[in-house]
């Protein structure tokens, strides 16, 4: 049964809905909701409140629930 | 297996809002000349970045307590983006950083503490917009390395996003942002209002010690 979260965009408060199925994986979440801002998925990590989602952990692995609120925060590089 | 699919999204809404007032802004004190005469020919126009005090002490000191390490620090800008005047402005109310994995030319979150960053951000009260990021360049002066353009260009790339770079061993400080691919200076203005403060109302009062009429007419 597929599951509904909503996902924000910490860099600007934009919000997207998305529906996930159990073994959807967090790089494809993050994947999904970079692309849908024109973002690199690469330089984005994905938090459950105080967790952060690892890449290769699927929906079911972080115990993801329906109506989640999940939060993409960027991960800068300096030099 | 489905991949995840958007159903919908929600833009960023812009509210209109004050700019900090000219007499509760100035210039930080790090701004080279050039820059120092730039913020006086647009302060009557006013700025599109606006800096709480407090969040540019926590990144001045956070630059300067690595100087003897000549070690970059790193850290997120919050707060919100605003219109004025038909102007879009960003507003830094607050700063929060995390362990780092740094060199005196390279800086990145620590993967292992990220957790620690979510918590501040859970920590700073108020409704937060990351309007960018700040970096050291200890000893080395402001400017953006091809290091920080990939950042800017990947992360940060919409006009109201900053890049804020300091230079704790020259004292100097500067502000890009990207337009239309390219990075450009920003001049920005340090402001003071208690109603921006995130830690308002959590201040700690002087109490106010009453005096003892009983107390003040005994004779000792």
């Amino acid at each position: 049964m597929p599951l509904r979260v909503k996902v924000r965009n910490a860099e600007s408060g934009a919000t997207v809905d998305m529906e996930l199925e159990g073994e959807n994986t967090v790089e494809e979440i993050i994947e999904g909701a970079a692309g849908y801002w024109e973002k690199d998925a690469g330089a984005y990590v994905l938090r459950r409140g105080k967790k952060l989602l690892r890449g290769q952990q699927t929906v079911a692995d972080c115990g993801l629930v329906n109506q989640d609120e999940l939060e993409l925060i960027p991960d800068p590089e300096g030099g | 297996m489905k991949p995840p699919s958007v159903l919908a999204g929600e833009e960023i809404r812009i509210d209109k809002r004050l700019p900090p007032p000219s007499e509760r802004r100035t210039a930080h004190k790090w701004l080279k000349e050039d820059a120092l005469q730039r913020y006086r020919d647009e302060n009557g126009k006013g700025f599109e970045l606006y800096i709480s005090k407090i969040a540019e002490e926590k990144i001045r000191n956070h630059a300067t307590s690595c100087v003897d390490h000549k070690r970059e620090v790193m850290g997120l800008m919050l707060g919100g983006v605003y219109t004025h005047d038909e102007m879009t402005y960003s507003l830094v109310r607050d700063v929060v950083t995390t362990d780092l994995e740094a060199s005196s030319v390279h800086v990145k979150f620590q993967r292992e503490a990220f957790e620690k960053l979510f918590a501040s951000l859970d920590e700073v009260g108020f409704k937060y917009v990351i309007v960018g990021w700040y970096h050291s360049h200890p000893g080395h002066k402001c400017f953006m390395s091809s290091t920080d353009i990939d950042t800017q260009k990947n992360l940060f790339n919409q006009p109201y996003h900053n890049a804020l770079v300091v230079d704790p061993v020259n004292r100097e400080i500067e502000v890009y942002f990207m337009k239309d691919g390219v990075i450009r200076t920003r001049d920005f203005a340090i402001y003071w209002d208690d109603f921006e403060n995130p830690y308002h109302g959590t201040t700690i009062r002087k109490r106010v010690v009453r005096s003892d009429p009983d107390r003040m007419a005994s004779p000792h």
